[in-house]
């Protein structure tokens, strides 16, 4: 990636002081939520917030090697159908779903990633969002498998218990952690030295060794799986799926995340999430102006904190050590 | 899950600005809720939904208020928009049901929404007022205990439409259709195309992507067909004018029909002098004498063409009113019960009352209402004929 | 099924296409050409032009050939107010371009909807009816298009090409600091390519609303449209432009024509990604170092 507003990357701290002890701290926080609020809304949309987490991280992964995908949702809706079909069609059960979900969009990645990721910058976007329209439309025209334009309905939750917004909570939480736990793990490693060095320079990476289209491929096809899951989450927990929840637009809806919170670190995705899904819900009420108020929001925050939000924390925080030096 | 502690905080101050931003229910406020397609695709039919509601509202708060149960009520609606996305319409309904706590529920328009919003309302016991073709907003695990459907689908008014095509129009064989490839393409479709192969038609259809304007090349290759009649289906008012007025500029001059949509006057707009001879389904006449209140109040308030979503969900509104002080209860079974032995009640502008769907869905959950065939004539949709659902 | 008058007529809705896309396309393309810049809110200005056009024209009467130019003319001077507050901060910022001039779209395109409400109306045709050559049949409307784009895009490669200011356009496109050090003033070029490139958006978003419908939501396809045949032409190129442009207008008449509209969509798709892959800075750009 030779865009100027990627290269600051290397110099972005990797998640502020005690990374580990803030997350440990947030997830025990957020884990306590349900026995505060009993409000099915509130749950609701946590459930819905991680799920998100979950997509918006495998993406942040993938724009970590300098490719930004405007695809991604089609891989979270290939996920979504493999799951849904695995549970429904073959009677298997969710754990099942969940492996399809992961392989399906996995292996498509590993077919199309050889081709797709010799390109660079903007040239991938593109692809990626014809690529992404492509897979959108198969879902509308595959009807015997699909069920077409009009999607599948009366998908069961994982199990009974599930239907209680409570029980979702914890399990889209749970799987929240673990995957973007794994993220941030592989970031932080070897691994992500590697990722780092072929973002920063591809040609250099390749003369210390790095095989740069092998770690490519393999960090693009594990984005994918991972959003896969995201995918089959949300399926079972809207209990609909449909090609429209799938489009160029979620796709979009991701990316903007991931730029809103800041593409340096995995915090920048998560906070991204909070912004994208709280603020709408904040501005619900307004209907004539909520989309107005957003894109407004939109441009000042674009134009002002190009680092994206995370840069915001990073000034504040800055401040407030100058403040106890002095 | 991996956040700083601003970011947590920030989570938590916007949930309590959420709760804090309720206000306290009064005594004798009573909210009905609307989730409508308020921003993109369908927002046309959105703000028809949400300002019929708010006409009949606005209606009985004039009047006084609704007594229920010795209780005066005023009447107030909270509107949120799906974006005509079922996930949307999901939070939209959870917050609806859970916070707004609402126990009536209008909207939304089209399936993607409908669906997306039953698995929140019905196991809440939440009534609600649906419009969309596809079959499982009925037929479904709930067997449509509390969501009725207060537009007739297409599968009540194909099969009249076709029927009377053959005793009118004797010198028609073949049908040509172009139809959207989205859920309301792929759901009304095969419907129409059964109702016309079981009269005895030949139907050709061609699929286009939703989003394209230009029909031409599709009206060509439907004219190479040789059909006698051009059917515009499902399409949305926008697509459907553009198909005639392209149709007759690459000089198709067979019959135009629609069945299906709602409004013709969006239509002539777009199709203008072009649009002359064409027929089409239609739910209101809104120059009749009874329609002319529901007009005049429109008019007084919002600018802007009234679409036939306004009819519609203002009358679903007037049902839901009359069958509360039936029952004289809020409490939704009983309304609904009220609303199911409500047949035969005289509606403000679409005749009697009628439910139908038992056969069908196994809940007798369909309204079904009398429907006109209109003819462009002069620049201006006429009555050509009244029709009555099957 | 092919007949000669079936296959003229494809060729005949094939160069209205093209021209409609060529008209869309050229601005955009400047914009990203010059200053680096994503244009999402294009549809929004097209949109806007359309609006411009129904009250100039189809309202107040002013005669056709002042009102078209004027019309795109007044959103593009109303739009660098815009420029001034918005997109002077996105300028060689790609990323950031994208996301925030989505914002700007969603914030036009939502007003436009409680100004206008969002219901589909028409513009008048300058010229209504048809003409028929030899059965193959020719709406006046869409030859009014072919002949502005046509005009357009002869303009648009002659100003770049000759001019002084297309000189210094072209200059700035290739390296700003070094334009700026040559005292080439870059903040009146800018605006100067905005100004083209937003009045050529609010042109074709007239035609636009003329030949289809007049809506606040209408802008979306003409974007998406733009987005794709600058890409198969090559980001920056006006002659890419030109022939993306042809490309796709003919794929979607033929394809639609003789193998449906689902057919077309893919085949077409299908086809921008192949050339991406083999040849990413497409067919008439130049490849980046």
């Amino acid at each position: 990636m030779t865009d100027a507003s990627l290269s600051p990357l290397a110099l972005a701290p990797r998640a502020g002081g005690r990374p580990l002890a803030i997350a440990a701290a947030v997830v025990a926080v957020l884990a306590l939520v349900p026995l505060v609020i009993a409000d099915k809304f509130i749950l609701s949309l946590g459930s819905t917030v991680f799920i998100t987490a979950i997509a918006a991280a495998s993406l942040h992964l993938i724009i970590r090697t300098g490719h930004i995908s405007l695809g991604h949702a089609a891989f979270m809706g290939i996920g979504a159908y493999a799951s849904v079909l695995t549970v429904m069609e073959l009677g298997l059960p969710f754990a099942a779903g969940v492996l399809a979900a992961f392989v399906a969009p996995c292996l498509l990645a590993l077919a199309i990633g050889p081709l797709v990721l010799r390109l660079t910058g903007k040239y991938f976007v593109l692809v990626t969002f014809l690529f992404g329209e492509i897979v959108r439309m198969v879902f509308v025209e595959w009807k015997s498998v699909t069920g077409g334009a009009n999607g599948i309905f009366g998908i069961p939750a994982p199990a009974p218990v599930f239907n209680d917004p409570a029980a979702y909570y914890y399990l889209s939480l749970g799987a929240g952690v673990l995957l973007v736990g794994f993220i941030a793990r592989l970031l932080a490693s070897e691994v992500g030295r590697a990722i780092d060095a072929v973002r920063e320079s591809e040609r250099l990476a390749h003369c210390s060794g790095i095989p740069v289209l092998r770690l490519k491929v393999t960090i693009f096809a594990l984005g994918c799986g991972i959003v896969g899951i995201a995918g089959a989450l949300q399926g079972h927990f809207i209990r609909y799926v449909d090609p429209t929840s799938y489009s160029v637009v979620q796709s979009l809806n991701l990316v903007v995340v991931n730029v809103i919170g800041g593409m340096q670190t995995l915090v920048g995705p998560l906070v991204g999430t909070l912004f994208y899904l709280i603020l709408p819900e904040m501005l619900r009420g307004y209907v004539e102006l909520q989309r107005i108020i957003f894109g407004i929001i939109l441009i000042i925050v674009m134009a002002f904190l190009p680092g994206g939000l995370v840069e915001l924390g990073g000034r504040a925080l800055q401040l407030v050590r100058r403040r106890a030096g002095s | 899950m991996m956040m700083n502690a601003k970011a947590a905080m920030a989570a938590v101050c916007g949930l309590a600005a959420l709760a804090a931003a309720q206000p306290t229910v009064a005594q004798e406020d009573l909210k009905v809720g609307v989730i409508a397609a308020l921003s993109g695709g369908g927002t046309a039919w959105g703000l028809g939904l949400q300002r019929g509601v708010q006409i009949a509202l606005d209606e009985v708060n004039t009047a006084g208020g609704l007594k229920v149960a010795g209780k005066t009520y005023k009447l107030s609606m909270v509107a949120f928009d799906d974006q005509y996305n079922a996930a949307q319409a999901k939070t939209a309904a959870e917050r609806l049901v859970n916070q707004e706590k609402i126990s009536f529920l209008f909207g939304p328009v089209g399936s993607p929404g409908a669906l997306g919003s039953l698995p929140v309302t019905q196991p809440a016991k939440v009534l609600q007022f649906v419009d969309g073709y596809a079959p499982a907003i009925l037929k479904n695990e709930w067997h449509a205990g509390y969501v009725f459907r207060v537009n007739n689908s297409n599968r009540e008014f194909a099969g009249p439409i076709v029927k009377w095509i053959r005793q009118t129009m004797p010198e028609v064989k073949k049908i040509g259709m172009i139809a959207p490839n989205d859920a309301v393409g792929q759901a009304a479709v095969p419907i129409l195309v059964d109702a016309y192969k079981k009269e005895g038609f030949d139907v050709w259809v061609e699929y286009y992507e939703r989003g394209s304007k230009e029909f031409t090349p599709l009206i060509v290759r439907m004219m190479a067909q040789k059909v006698d009649l051009f059917e515009i289906n499902s399409n949305a008012p926008g697509e459907a004018g553009l198909m005639v007025k392209q149709a007759r500029q690459v000089g198709f001059r067979g019959k135009i029909l629609q069945s299906g949509g709602a409004g013709v006057d969006e239509m002539i707009e777009i199709a203008g002098p072009l649009a002359e001879g064409f027929l089409k389904y239609d739910v209101i006449e809104f120059t009749a004498p009874e329609v002319k209140p529901l007009v005049d109040a429109y008019n007084k308030k919002y600018q802007g063409i009234i679409n036939g979503m306004v009819p519609i969900y203002y009358n679903a509104a007037h049902i839901l009113l009359e069958a509360i002080r039936r029952a004289d209860s809020l409490d939704t079974t009983k309304v609904r019960d009220e609303i199911e032995k409500m047949e035969g009640w005289e509606t403000k502008m679409f005749g009697k009352l009628a439910w139908t769907g038992q056969a069908e869905y196994g809940a007798k959950h369909q309204i079904a209402q009398p429907f006109f065939i209109k003819e462009v004539k002069g620049g201006k949709g006429t009555v050509k004929t009244v029709l009555k659902p099957e | 099924m092919l007949s000669p008058i079936l296959l003229g007529q494809a060729v005949v809705n094939g160069i209205s296409l093209s021209a409609i896309y060529i008209l869309v396309a050229l601005g955009f393309t400047l914009l990203f050409g010059i200053m680096r810049v994503v244009n999402f809110a294009h549809g929004a200005f097209a949109m806007l032009g359309g609006y411009a056009l129904y009250y100039v024209y189809g309202r107040w009467g002013v005669p056709y050939l002042i009102a078209a130019p004027l019309s795109a003319l007044g959103v593009a001077l109303a739009a660098l107010v815009l420029e001034r507050l918005v997109y002077r901060w996105f300028y060689q910022k790609m990323f950031q371009s994208m996301i925030g001039l989505l914002g700007l779209e969603m914030a036009i395109v939502f007003t436009a909807v409680i100004i206008w409400d969002p219901h589909e109306r028409s513009v008048p045709a300058a010229l209504a009816g048809i003409v028929e050559v030899g059965g193959i049949i020719v709406p006046t409307d869409k030859l009014v298009i072919v002949g502005v784009a046509a005009v357009a895009l002869a303009a648009f490669y002659l100003f770049t090409k000759f001019s002084k200011y297309g000189l210094a356009m072209r200059a700035a496109a290739q390296d700003v600091e070094i334009a700026a050090a040559q005292g080439i003033d870059t903040t009146r070029i800018y605006q100067l390519a905005f100004v083209i490139a937003i009045f050529m958006a609010a042109l074709a978003g007239g035609f636009y609303a003329q030949t289809y419908a007049l809506s606040p939501l209408m802008g979306e396809r003409p974007l998406m449209m733009a987005f794709i045949v600058v890409i198969l032409g090559g980001m920056g190129s006006i002659p890419g432009v030109a022939l993306g442009g042809i490309i796709l207008g003919f794929a979607e008449s033929f394809l639609g024509t003789f193998y449906g509209g689902s057919v077309a969509v893919f085949a077409s798709f299908g086809a921008v990604i192949l050339l991406l892959i083999f040849r990413p800075w497409g067919l008439l750009g130049t490849p980046e170092t």
